[in-house]
């Protein structure tokens, strides 16, 4: 199956913290696809909470995801829209 | 449902700030419950409280339960022997690190984990560094 892939900058301004690595995670696992995301050199499970959080992604990071499965489109589009929208925060 | 979660502490007050700060990121998909405290309201820990806790915790799925500091792993680790053998089976203590830990645990839960995962979760909460350095 082909890997569906995005490159990603994180533009909200406390980047893939708490709250934001919380819905990070909560929207991948919403989905069949599993679904890595590799920042500052690590890669991380996008459905596992501790290696999200361990990322260390900031405001102005890349994030490359990388997506497998039947469902990987609709995958990267809803974490694409979450991390273009500030997951939902006003800056 | 979900894995729920039972935060015992020695004070009511910050046994709740933790659940406050949990359902933050779980948006009522998981079953927080609050043991902090005496039966009085006085610091301490209640196995009373604890053991109601960890029955409005579980949703069937399992329940993992947090600890502050000392006398309340005792404390919950009285409460786990209080219960017939087939609920202990889906009840665990962690020993990981009440905020970051009961958070992680949380959203761990709400996707859905199953609950030595959720465990897993919390325990892991100890290797997450609160400063850069």
């Amino acid at each position: 199956m082909a890997t569906v892939e995005k490159t990603l900058i994180l533009v909200n301004k406390v980047g893939l913290h708490a709250r934001p690595a919380a819905l990070f995670v909560q929207t991948a696992a919403r989905f069949q696809a599993s679904v890595r995301v590799v920042c500052n050199g690590r890669q991380a499970d996008a459905k596992r909470i501790l290696p999200v959080l361990q990322l260390g992604a900031e405001q102005g990071s890349v994030l490359r995801l990388f997506a497998e499965g039947p469902d990987a489109d609709e995958a990267i589009n809803a974490l694409t829209r979450l991390v273009q929208e500030r997951f939902g925060d006003p800056e | 449902m979900a894995v729920g979660l039972v935060i015992v502490s020695h004070s009511a007050r910050l046994a709740e700030g933790v659940v406050e700060l949990a359902a933050q990121m779980t948006h009522g998909a998981v079953r927080l419950a609050a043991a902090g405290g005496m039966d009085d309201g006085g610091i301490g820990t209640s196995l009373a409280r604890v053991t109601q806790a960890i029955a409005s915790a579980d949703s069937g799925d399992g329940v993992v339960a947090l600890i502050d500091l000392g006398s309340a792993a005792l404390i919950a680790e009285m409460a786990l022997e209080s219960l017939d053998a087939e609920q202990r089976a889906h009840v665990r203590l962690s020993g990981g690190p009440l905020v970051e830990g009961a958070i992680l645990a949380a959203v761990e839960a709400s996707v859905g984990s199953p609950l030595d995962e959720v465990l897993a979760t919390a325990e892991s909460a100890r290797s997450l560094e609160k400063l850069k350095r």
